[in-house]
């Protein structure tokens, strides 16, 4: 095993740890089950919050700003695709070649979001008002990332430098904003159950009438 | 300019009348950081990425196209201070992440903006492209700052109020009856029926109905429509002399101590007039604290149903108990939707059934229902004097919305949305009425004659 592959396998252990007990520590602090009677389905509302929710038409934040959303999700696609193929370079498999070669389409088509996405950060003013310095660092993260995965995808070689990206990020992931990643989950739960319980997403047909 | 540089110099735009902090504000409010953040606010507070797409959900934004307006940047004043004390980097590398400490300074800002540029709507929750809900965020900021004592005087003295007297007017258990009585007279003779009737103190009754105190004040007319419609649905009813106040500053403060105590006293008055049901009148945030907070502060659930009188109108009308001519209100009608009745309460099509039986015109305002624009009053700035300007600047939105419908009236299940409409009427010269749902529906009755009755 390479070194960089060794320090990716560490880097990983490190960042599923450090998630991990951070996501034990919020478990004691969480609400007990609510005492109101229902209007609708908490579990109607979750599956919305990670379904049909994310359809460009169902939140405005998507729909008005349609390119940034895309870019967005387009990003983050790559994203995942990339932290695949990262893992994948852990394994004794070689990947094949029409598999690399889809996944360069995804990592090109991501980065130039991404890159797209920083753009817009720091050109728009009030973008600009909202951010702070780890918006770039975490994003120029991510961005390495992805094109070394371009470049592994293209040039196999290229898998020790591919690695160390992924050890940079994976180290700096449970620090900052990249955390996201995780907590998005909790926060897409919690929304989703709220909107269910209270009959309001997804949509009621009809009358809701409940008499508790 | 850096980040903390921005803000602070943003924050000199912001009003601030709040007052100078109590001894130990500051300690307060970081021990509520360190250890009082629930799995629920940290995971928002965590999953915010900045992407500012949330800011045009926002109605506050829309008037006044300020940044520090945006659902985002709300809930980045909480989340720099999260960061500074729940967070390696927010100690480490604050200026990286952008951490800031607490100081007095930071807790006034943060007064301005949770109280003068939030009213807790939740448009921007129904709306976030990650998922989180920036209203939960500043809900626990108004919490850090009740713990810091920097509630505006308006809400702080509405809550000392209603804890004193069981109301927020204050009103004794005589004007109340005084009141009835009068009201039960004048509708007698309105309807020319002699058996209406407005029950007080009733032991036993089916149902307790009850009020936000401003309508025996101020608009005591939609008390009267709601007892001819009980009239009409033959519903065994009661008012209550005492502990019959909906509405909850406790709740607007996020102070869920006040807001408990406020709640139980009219629960308690429910429990010992026995009633099956308790059935709130025409306020957002009165439905929403006793329909769905008030058995998560109290830890228990409550031993009768709460429903809307909103929802018990529209079930009368399914049921056949109300007769509706729409002829007699010619009138076009348009229907503003509460936040906390219709995006945080789901009470959403009852309120339009009734419109579509009680008028000529109904027409829907552009958003509507869950996803329709708050009135600008919510969030308790109504009581909060020092908002004014901007209460009123934010309501531009809902007034183009209104305007853009033609009606003539805009009809609205909540006393708090109504005043804050009533003053958009008069400040954007709109030209409307401004009326509840029960007003509206009383106007539409077909009363039976006594001889059919």
């Amino acid at each position: 095993m390479s070194f960089s592959s060794v320090a990716l396998a560490l880097a990983l252990a490190v960042a599923v740890g450090s998630f991990a007990v951070q996501r034990l520590r919020l478990v004691a602090f969480r609400a007990p089950a609510p005492l109101a009677p229902a209007r609708g389905s908490a579990a109607a509302g979750v599956l919305y919050a990670f379904t049909k929710a994310f359809a460009p038409g169902a939140k405005e934040s998507a729909s008005r700003h349609l390119p940034s959303y895309v870019a967005g999700i387009v990003y983050h696609l790559s994203i995942f695709a990339a932290l695949a193929r990262l893992l994948a370079t852990l394994l004794p498999v070689p990947m094949p070649p029409a598999v690399d070669a889809a996944a360069a389409v995804l990592f090109a088509a991501g980065l130039a979001c991404g890159l797209a996405l920083l753009v817009k950060r720091l050109s728009d003013g009030k973008l600009r008002a909202l951010s702070v310095p780890e918006d770039l660092l975490a994003n120029v993260l991510v961005d390495v990332m992805v094109a070394a995965a371009l470049a592994v995808s293209l040039e196999p070689d290229l898998v020790p430098l591919f690695q160390t990206s992924g050890v940079l990020l994976l180290l700096y992931a449970p620090l900052g904003k990249l955390r996201h990643m995780l907590f998005l989950l909790t926060s897409r739960r919690y929304s989703g159950a709220y909107f269910g319980r209270r009959g309001v997403r997804p949509a009621p047909r009809g009358l809701g009438s409940h008499r508790g | 300019m850096g980040f903390a540089q921005r803000l602070a110099a943003s924050e000199v735009t912001v009003a601030d009348s709040t007052g100078a902090l109590e001894p130990g504000a500051v300690d307060r409010a970081i021990e509520l950081l360190r250890n009082g953040v629930d799995e629920r606010t940290a995971a928002f507070l965590n999953s915010c990425v900045r992407c500012g797409l949330c800011a045009d959900t926002c109605h506050v934004f829309l008037a006044d196209g300020q940044v520090e307006s945006t659902p985002a940047h709300k809930v980045e004043r909480v989340a720099r201070l999260f960061r500074r004390y729940r967070t390696l980097l927010g100690r480490v590398a604050p200026g990286l992440v952008g951490a800031q400490s607490v100081d007095e300074e930071v807790l006034q800002a943060l007064s301005a903006a949770a109280f003068g540029r939030c009213t807790l709507c939740g448009r921007c929750a129904l709306n976030c492209s990650v998922g989180l809900d920036p209203a939960a965020i500043v809900r626990f900021a108004r919490t850090l700052l009740v713990a810091a004592g920097l509630v505006p005087g308006g809400i702080t003295r509405n809550i000392e109020a209603a804890r004193a007297t069981g109301n927020t007017m204050s009103l004794t258990a005589r004007d109340v009856c005084e009141t009835i009585t009068w009201l039960e007279e004048d509708l007698r003779t309105t309807v020319g029926d002699p058996t209406v009737s407005m029950p007080v103190d009733r032991q036993g009754a089916r149902v307790l109905y009850a009020l936000n105190p401003r309508e025996l004040k101020f608009f005591p007319l939609s008390i009267s429509a709601a007892a001819l419609i009980f009239h009409a649905a033959g519903e065994d009813w009661t008012l209550s002399s005492t502990d019959f106040d909906i509405t909850n500053y406790g709740y607007f403060a996020a102070d869920a101590d006040a807001g408990r105590d406020i709640a139980l006293r009219v629960i308690a008055r429910a429990e010992e007039l026995g009633v099956e049901e308790l059935v709130v009148a025409e306020c957002g945030h009165g439905y929403r604290t006793l329909r769905w907070e008030a058995p998560e502060w109290l830890g228990r659930r409550l031993p009768f149903a709460v429903r809307s009188v909103v929802e018990v109108m529209a079930d009368y009308l399914a049921a056949g108990r109300l007769q509706l001519d729409p002829t007699k209100n010619a009138d076009p009608v348009t229907l503003h939707d509460p936040c906390n009745l219709v995006r945080n309460g789901g009470v959403i099509e009852e309120q339009r059934v009734l419109l579509r039986h009680a008028v000529s015109t109904f027409t829907e305002m552009t958003p509507n229902r869950e996803n329709n624009y708050c009135c600008g009053g919510g969030g308790g700035m109504l009581a909060a004097s020092e908002h004014t300007a901007k209460r009123i600047e934010a309501g531009r939105v809902k007034a183009e919305q209104i305007r853009a419908t033609g009606a003539k009236v805009v009809a609205s299940p909540c006393h708090n949305c109504i005043d804050q409409l009533m003053e958009l009427n008069r400040h954007y010269k709109l030209g409307l009425e401004v009326r509840t749902l029960a007003e509206i529906v009383a106007d539409a009755l077909v009363l039976p004659t006594r001889h059919e009755a």
